[in-house]
């Protein structure tokens, strides 16, 4: 059976990623707000993800200077939209089947 | 503050094989995380220790913040990957490449000076120039025997130690560049006439190899007196490093390991 979750943090961190580049804490805030908390990532897992991510070339990093903190901000590279685009297919793909399937269950309920 | 708990979260990310690069970055990456959510809870009416506490608990705890890191292979170092190549490769190729430079090193200056002066004077070199020519491969010759391999051995311990290598790892790579380094003769003299210069390669571990004895390879005469000893030297001297940064390292362990959790 898969496990469907796979592949969620990655989807998430690069599609919010898309829009700006971020930091770590900053990334985790929009991620909570985006999906309105429903998926809170353990705050500190992020990092290694972010550091994979840009180990494959989805990702690029630099340090900033930031009210004097340096702070190492994330921005999604082409390869990374690439990759992202495949991923929201295949989420897509998921969510419909999953959607289908849970209207045939009730479909079935309604009719025993 | 939990500076002890990154400091032993780190060790045990290097020991696991991360590379220290990620390490170090993840280390600072949580501490301004735990210091922006320290700021966030405060600012949502908690105390200091409330907030340190919230802090701590929202970053994760230290199992997942190290399985999270160790299940990424793409992390890893490639010291950690590869350490026979890094310890036991490396400082052979590294020893002979380096004979190998030195040598086409000292064939292209000892052409080059010589057609330079020649071609601005319109004289060949005289006496004085190979003299001085003379001292500068005698000195570029001492420099690649004697600390050439001292130099790689600190490198392949500076490697191995920030990775937290296993110590039977970083002896074998120092002990293989200082036997190497110390049996291996770059040597130029001068005869005392224009172009009777000799420079001449040879290492005595060559002599154990079944070469044939028309090759250039073939050394017949082997200083070992001197290559042992040269040996012996590099040996002693990274074994005194090795012993004054272990004393230090203990002395670290053990005000680590009184630090409270």
């Amino acid at each position: 059976m898969p496990n469907f979750m796979n592949g969620v943090p990655e989807l998430l961190i690069l599609r919010t990623l898309e829009a700006q580049e971020m930091y770590g804490y900053e990334l985790v805030q929009a991620i909570r707000a985006k999906t309105n908390q429903a998926i809170t990532l353990g705050e500190g897992v992020v990092y290694p993800a972010l550091h994979a991510l840009e180990a494959d070339g989805m990702l690029k990093s630099r340090r900033k200077l930031v009210n004097g903190r340096t702070r190492v901000y994330y921005a999604l590279t082409r390869k990374g939209e690439k990759h992202l685009a495949g991923l929201v297919r295949h989420w897509q793909h998921i969510t419909d089947a999953v959607t289908l399937a849970m209207g045939g269950t009730a479909y079935a309920a309604a009719t025993l | 503050m939990p500076q002890p708990r990154f400091d032993r979260l780190t060790e045990r990310l290097l020991h696991a094989g991360i590379a220290p690069r990620h390490v170090r970055r993840y280390e600072r990456e949580l501490r301004d995380h735990f210091d922006d959510l320290v700021r966030e809870e405060k600012a949502g009416g908690a105390s200091n220790e409330l907030a340190e506490t919230r802090a701590l608990s929202r970053l994760g705890h230290d199992d997942a913040l190290a399985e999270a890191m160790l299940s990424r292979s793409e992390l890893r170092s490639l010291t950690a990957r590869f350490p026979w190549a890094v310890f036991g490769i490396a400082p052979l190729v590294f020893a002979i490449a380096s004979a190998v430079a030195a040598l086409y090193l000292e064939i292209w200056l000892l052409h080059q000076p010589g057609a330079v002066f020649t071609w601005w004077t319109g004289q060949p070199p005289g006496p004085v120039t190979a003299k001085l020519a003379t001292k500068v491969y005698t000195a570029y010759n001492m420099l690649a025997l004697y600390v050439l391999p001292l130099a790689f051995a600190w490198l392949l311990y500076w490697l191995g130690s920030r990775q937290r290598m296993p110590a039977h790892w970083i002896v074998t790579g120092v002990v293989v560049i200082c036997v190497l380094g110390g049996f291996q003769e770059v040597v130029f003299y001068d005869k005392g006439y224009v172009g009777g210069g000799v420079l001449s390669f040879q290492s005595g571990l060559l002599y154990f190899l079944p070469l044939p004895k028309d090759t250039w390879l073939y050394s017949p005469h082997p200083h070992f007196g001197q290559e042992i000893a040269r040996a012996g030297m590099n040996l002693a001297i990274a074994g005194g490093f090795w012993w004054v940064k272990a004393r230090g390292k203990v002395s670290n362990a053990m005000a680590l390991s009184q630090t409270p959790t």
